[in-house]
């Protein structure tokens, strides 16, 4: 009984802080990062976002095919916005994942450190969005999930802190179900694609985006 | 060497399908690669476009300034070139188009005509005025006269790159089928959505004498057409008028590859059309009209009522079923004569077809619904339109706003379906209350029934038992309902809580009232009265259970009195034994039949007190 009115408590003030957040126009807001969530299917993507998003744990799996969600945040004093894309783990929406991955300006790669194929898949993972974003400095985060269940750990970390080294990412644990570590993900990662965009800005005088990198080149040529 | 453009690289396929879908634009197409053989010609052309492209998006005047002064610098390598192939191709678009079909010619005809009278837009504004200034920079006043001209030129060119541009997938100029599956109703009605916009805005309009009569302005009208095939019309900020609706609707039709009765059928229509008996002719049509494909049959239908609609009204328009003909008859590619005669029949040859007015998909902008019907319809459309956006960009049709919209979609999906489980879980919870609550008292209740309809009929001594039995199964009932009431209202409590810390209490009913603006204002309403019925319910089958156990008391003291009298009287009349056998057979048949029956009835009872408090609910909502 308890249990379902909390939850019940959530979802009810979820649904009154929403409709405000959702009737800014994306265009007129405070800046916007976009968030895409990957990994197998079953790591606790779904469950990592909303506990940041509403402070709920869900136990019930029930697998996602793509959520996406919004949120204002303050990031370093600054009031910013937070666009999480949910990806499905599962094979089956590959297909629809290639139009998301292109839009996303930073990943969560996440897998769970009490299943190591989960482990072993952030490898295709990171190559797939390599292949779409054409960057290999695009803001992105390892992150072992479920670190409450250290007990059933396989994947040792040292493991874990090669391939991040290896890919030059930073590595976090994370455990969607104490909390632990939720918040920091997000923001270091928006932390990151904020830096890349001034970066960027930088680099192109203010006038574009990353992805008009390719088209410019061509321009010039002809 | 076009094939080198970015546009190319972002669309595949534009200039395949391009080719496949329409031959008058192929036409234009090898013109505009036919004068493509300057480069620095070239180069003009595409600087152009990717200023377009800005300026359709947010008219920024920044994004054209800064490309400024290269281009004026090629503008004055050749002047002189770039007019005379703009001059060429004209002519060569014209002479070519003069070997194709009367109705193609028209139609580039018409966009020749466009491109003529676009500068005179506020956009050639714009450019002057942009010219001007680099000019002053540049210190080329002398040329200055000139470079206007030469700037509207350009102006004209850099829309007819834009119209290439936009025609990746066009919706206008392709089959029926094409377009409706490029630009979808997404409530279910297969229609291109064009369509269904200007018969939408047109039905409101029936009564408009001007209907039909009245011709758009030309550049208004391509606008339009360029919004529809880029798909980036937003009813919410470009409404129709009436002459462009009409255009619209015209020039769709009037641009389809072939006639919406199909190349195959028109012929066998046209005959049907031409019997002399206009009885039979409804049913040959439907026969014809059944075997055009579904969408061609729909987009009919659609159109045909619609303009049923407006001679219904020729009071007003004047406009009766064979004037419309005559003005719309070349549009649909049919004589005048089958035109009217599916005019005249069209309401029995489309009975299935109501023209609904088209409620596009929610965007963020919208206050989402909180009726889970409603809830469900809208998921429907936004799947829809989800599917639609991923196809499309798989298909690469790709741009920035496609992007933004596919995560807008997404996110919308999203809170609508967590609004719906939310919902739901709510709901399974009250229908295990109300089962539990209602069950329990039916039984309670029939087993007190059973108990005294067994001793009325068969005076036994079971009695005692079956009455102590239904005892303690009707007090569980009632323990159970009052555990479960005394929880209810304190999940209500929680419920409210946290939502609304300003809610107001109803002085009359006691009811939680939130304010106006809170989405669960409804919802939390319906819940306190749905839960007051059921209360009462509940109330009410207790007083019954509670007559019915003194009915039993009563009928217990009686039997009691009475039986040495009843056991007397039993043996006195029984003559023989097979006639006690067929007596008491008789009997446990019809009580088992009459078990039976009550059975049942308790069933619809119960099914019936459901629907009251549904009704009852309905009707208190209407107080508040």
């Amino acid at each position: 009984m308890a249990g379902l009115t909390i939850e019940q408590r959530a979802s009810l003030s979820e649904e009154e802080i929403d409709p405000a957040i959702m009737s800014k126009k994306p265009t007129a807001g405070p800046a916007l990062h976009k968030v895409i969530m990957v990994g197998s299917g079953g790591v606790g993507k779904s469950a990592l976002t909303l506990q940041f998003m509403y402070d709920e744990f869900v136990e019930d799996y029930e697998p996602t095919k793509a959520d996406s969600y919004r949120k204002k945040v303050v990031l370093d004093g600054e009031e910013v916005q937070i666009d999480i894309l949910d990806t499905a783990g599962q094979e089956d929406y590959a297909a629809i994942r290639d139009n998301y991955f292109r839009s996303g300006e930073g990943f969560l790669c996440v897998f769970s450190i009490t299943d190591d194929e989960s482990f072993q898949a952030t490898q295709e993972f990171r190559e797939q969005i390599l292949r779409v974003k054409n960057d290999e400095s695009i803001p992105f985060l390892l992150v072992g999930n479920k670190c409450d269940l250290s007990d059933k750990r396989k994947v040792p970390l040292s493991e874990c802190q090669s391939r991040a080294q290896q890919w030059s990412v930073p590595y976090v644990e994370t455990s969607a179900k104490t909390r632990e570590n939720v918040d920091k993900v997000f923001f270091d990662l928006m932390r990151e694609i904020r830096s890349r965009k001034t970066e960027d800005s930088k680099a192109t005088s203010g006038r574009a985006k990353d992805r008009c990198k390719k088209r410019r080149l061509k321009c010039t040529l002809l | 060497m076009d094939f080198d453009s970015p546009e190319e690289k972002e669309f595949p396929g534009l200039y395949a399908s391009e080719a496949a879908d329409s031959r008058s634009k192929k036409s234009k197409e090898e013109s505009d690669f036919s004068e493509d053989h300057d480069l620095s010609k070239k180069d003009l052309l595409i600087g152009r476009r990717k200023d377009k492209k800005d300026k359709g998006k947010d008219r920024g005047y920044a994004a054209l300034e800064g490309e400024s002064s290269p281009e004026e610098e090629l503008d004055t390598k050749s002047p002189s070139k770039s007019k005379k192939s703009k001059t060429f191709k004209f002519t060569s678009s014209k002479s070519k188009e003069k070997r194709e079909k009367s109705r193609d010619k028209e139609r580039s005809e018409r966009d020749v005509k466009h491109l003529e009278e676009e500068p005179s837009s506020h956009k050639a504004k714009d450019k002057k005025d942009k010219k001007d200034k680099s000019d002053k920079k540049d210190k080329k006043d002398k040329k200055g006269k000139q470079l206007s001209q030469q700037q509207q030129q350009q102006q004209e060119e850099a829309i007819a790159a834009e119209e290439v541009l936009a025609l990746g997938y066009p919706v206008f100029g392709v089959s029926v089928s094409l377009a409706t599956e490029r630009s979808r109703c997404h409530d279910g009605v297969d229609l291109p959505l064009v369509v269904r916009d200007c018969i939408d805005y047109l039905q409101d309009h029936c009564k408009c004498e001007h209907i039909y009569k009245v011709e758009p302005i030309k550049a208004r009208l391509m606008h339009y057409k360029r919004l529809y095939n880029n798909r980036e019309h937003d009813a919410a900020v470009d409404e129709l008028n009436l002459p462009t609706a009409c255009s619209l609707l015209k020039l769709f039709l009037c641009e389809l590859p072939e006639p919406v009765l199909t190349t195959d059928l028109v012929a066998r229509f046209e005959e049907v059309a031409s019997h002399p008996k206009v009885t039979d002719q409804e049913a040959e049509l439907q026969q014809l009209l059944e075997q055009l494909p579904k969408c061609n049959r729909t987009l009919l239908a659609w159109v045909l009522l619609h303009f049923d609609c407006v001679i219904q009204q020729e009071r007003h328009n004047k406009l009766n079923a064979q004037s419309l003909a005559m003005l719309l008859s070349p549009t649909l590619q049919m004589s005048h004569r089958l035109m009217v005669a599916l005019l005249c029949h069209c309401n029995n040859l489309f009975p299935d077809v109501k023209l609904i007015k088209y409620v596009p998909p929610l965007t963020s902008a919208n206050q989402l619904p909180d009726r889970p019907e409603e809830i469900q319809i809208e998921l429907r459309k936004q799947d829809s339109l989800l599917a639609q956006i991923h196809s499309e960009m798989n298909a690469g049709f790709i741009t920035k706003k496609r992007e933004e919209q596919l995560w807008e979609v997404q996110r919308i999906i999203t809170q609508l379906k967590r609004r719906l489980r939310s919902f739901e879980k709510k709901q399974e919870k009250s229908v295990e209350e109300l089962e539990s609550t209602s069950s329990a008292q039916l039984a309670a209740a029939s087993v007190d029934v059973a108990g005294v309809s067994a001793q009325l009929a068969a005076a036994s001594i079971a009695v005692a038992e079956d009455t102590t039995d239904s005892k303690p199964a009707a007090e569980t009932g009632a323990a159970s309902n009052n555990s479960i009431a005394s929880e209810e209202p304190k999940t209500e409590e929680l419920d409210t809580y946290p939502s609304a810390p300003d809610y107001t209490i109803d002085s009359v009913t006691g009811f939680v009232v939130l304010p106006k603006t809170n989405p669960h204002r409804e919802e939390l309403l319906r819940l306190q009265i749905e839960y007051q019925e059921l209360k009462a319910w509940k109330h009410e089958l207790k007083a019954r259970i509670l007559a019915e156990r003194n009915e039993v008391y009563k009928l217990k003291q009686l039997y009691d009195l009475q039986n040495p009298k009843a056991q007397g009287s039993h043996a006195e009349p029984m003559p023989t034994e097979a006639d006690y056998e067929r007596v008491i057979d008789h009997y446990t048949r019809e009580n088992a039949l009459l078990e039976h029956k009550k059975k049942m009835l308790g069933i619809e009872l119960k099914e019936e007190r459901r629907a009251c408090i549904a009704l009852q609910v309905e009707l208190r909502m209407h107080e508040f």
